[in-house]
């Protein structure tokens, strides 16, 4: 095995088929970025759910004199509803679900929302015994929220008991399906990069017949004849990937860290080592299908 | 060294046999004619010993491998040991004469000191060597034709296939190309050469095999191109 002598016949195969091997780095190079676009977001996904789901409770609200009289028929919530609450989080059935919990009484309520609401014209007319009292409750294990929900629920005095994560789960279904977009038109991408590299490979092939011919004829074995052809595959492919991973690296440094990290400053976003841990993964994806695809549109061709 | 034993061939779609109940022995050392009309089986025939194509039935045996059972991957190997020329000489046009022998070499795996003494050994045993780095294009056909003889002999094959090696040579270069070819015989290869040249084959006087419809209607040492024609 000559590896210099199979890696010129590549080049050689390269420059006289320049423009498909050209074409092939493009296709290969988009559609590696919507791949990588979409693992970003998986992984935004993630580091999100992990930060918000932590900070998440569980908000057990006590009636106030506004609350609609069907769910609070006595009104404002007394000091034997606080009790019961704090009784039953202290019992031992529940006790060992929670993390921490702490109550809110309707002047703490209202300094929180002047704080959240600063901005906002609601923030004036917003008086503190119209907000909730409400008992935040932090869970070991977010996913048990229901749990809890189901202790509180109806009984007299609270008026709600809410899982703060349903609220995130809209973003993160948002979030979600702008990945699954971002996979799907990566798949029909590859997709026809694959189609691309195997026509690309049996015209390379055509181009070289009289070349294969004489292989043949003198007794190159199928791999020293097949080689040169499925590298010129992977190279193309491989190009087009790192190509990719710069994009999704610039994407990284200039849009997320750059105006999104700087935008919302309490977020965590994904960062440069995020999109450095997917680039190997893009280079496999890109050289991989490469060479099946080379390695399939050359083998059909020399069967013939 | 070949043997062949009841062949037919029969192409799909194709009214008669290529080849119809073939039987041959050619020995070790031998230089055979392969004669006959166009259509007769004779590029069958060599096709069939390079195991390029498998007969419809019947058993070939080269160079001791039994052709029907040979496994595909085992067949590149096979063709090492056999050297094959054309009409057509079959060069690559973007290469040096030098070029296209040592591209056989490459093509197979031999290592750069090898390739490095071989070509000009064999360019020298064809009188070429000072056109060693003439493209094909700067070739006379004689010249051509030895470049690929050179190609086809680097190798040092047991066999060498010649199909029709001097149809497109005139009469006066075709003689230099079957001097070179007895040469090459003398060394102890076997030549089996399908020509329609009349001249050649009374000249040689060797053994004739002679083709007609896909069977072998003559087979006689030191004879001549035949009467039927």
């Amino acid at each position: 095995m000559r590896f210099s002598f199979v890696f010129s016949e590549m080049g050689i195969a390269i420059r006289r088929n320049l423009s498909m091997v050209i074409s092939v780095i493009l296709v290969t190079f988009i559609s590696l970025t919507f791949v990588g676009t979409a693992g970003l977001l998986q992984q935004q996904i993630g580091s999100m759910k992990t930060y918000w789901y932590d900070k998440a409770q569980v908000a057990i609200y006590l009636c106030t004199e506004t609350s609609p009289a069907e769910v609070c028929p006595q009104g404002e919530a007394s000091q034997d509803v606080q009790d019961t609450v704090t009784e039953r989080l202290k019992s031992a059935t529940l006790a060992e679900y929670i993390d921490k919990y702490y109550f809110e009484n309707h002047q703490q309520a209202y300094e929180t929302f002047q704080e959240e609401f600063k901005d906002n014209s609601v923030a004036k007319y917003v008086k503190p015994e119209q907000l909730n009292e409400t008992f935040w409750v932090n869970l070991k294990d977010p996913n048990q929220a229901p749990i809890i929900i189901e202790s509180f629920n109806g009984l007299s005095g609270v008026e709600e008991v809410k899982d703060q994560r349903t609220y995130l789960d809209q973003i993160f279904s948002i979030l979600n399906i702008a990945s699954l977009a971002a996979l799907s038109i990566a798949a029909l991408m590859l997709f026809s990069a694959v189609l691309l590299i195997s026509t690309t490979i049996r015209l390379s092939a055509v181009m070289r017949r009289r070349e294969i011919g004489i292989m043949r004829l003198v007794g190159a074995s199928n791999f020293y004849i097949q080689l040169p052809f499925i590298l010129e595959g992977v190279v193309a492919g491989v190009i087009g990937s790192l190509l990719a991973g710069g994009a999704i690296l610039g994407i990284v440094q200039v849009f997320v860290q750059g105006f999104l990290a700087t935008q919302l400053p309490f977020t965590s976003f994904v960062g440069i080592p995020d999109a450095l841990a997917l680039l190997p993964l893009l280079v496999a994806t890109g050289g991989g299908l490469a060479a099946i695809a080379a390695a399939s549109a050359i083998r059909r061709y020399l069967r013939v | 060294m070949i043997s062949i034993s009841s062949v037919s061939k029969q192409y799909k779609g194709a009214p008669r046999a290529a080849l119809e109940n073939v039987s041959l022995e050619i020995d070790k050392g031998e230089f055979v004619f392969l004669v006959g009309a166009s259509g007769s089986g004779k590029s069958s025939l060599m096709r069939m010993i390079l195991r390029e194509d498998l007969p419809t039935s019947g058993s070939i045996h080269v160079l001791g491998e039994n052709l029907i059972g040979i496994p595909n991957r085992r067949v590149p190997h096979f063709r090492r040991k056999l050297g094959v020329v054309f009409q057509d000489f079959r060069l690559l046009p973007n290469k040096t004469a030098a070029q296209n022998v040592a591209f056989s070499l490459e093509v197979i795996g031999k290592s750069r000191g090898f390739i490095a003494e071989a070509v000009p050994d064999v360019l020298r045993l064809v009188g070429l060597e000072e056109k060693a780095n003439n493209l094909p294009s700067e070739l006379s056909g004689g010249e051509q034709q030895r470049i690929a003889l050179a190609r086809a002999i680097v190798n040092k094959p047991a066999i060498l296939l010649a199909d029709e090696p001097t149809g497109n040579l005139d009469p006066a270069t075709s003689i230099d190309i079957m001097s070179l070819l007895e040469r090459i015989n003398l060394s102890g290869t076997t030549i089996v050469m399908a020509t329609h040249d009349r001249g050649i084959v009374d000249r040689g006087q060797k053994r004739v095999i002679e083709l007609s419809q896909g069977k072998i209607v003559r087979d006689a040492r030191g004879a001549s191109y035949g009467v039927g024609e």
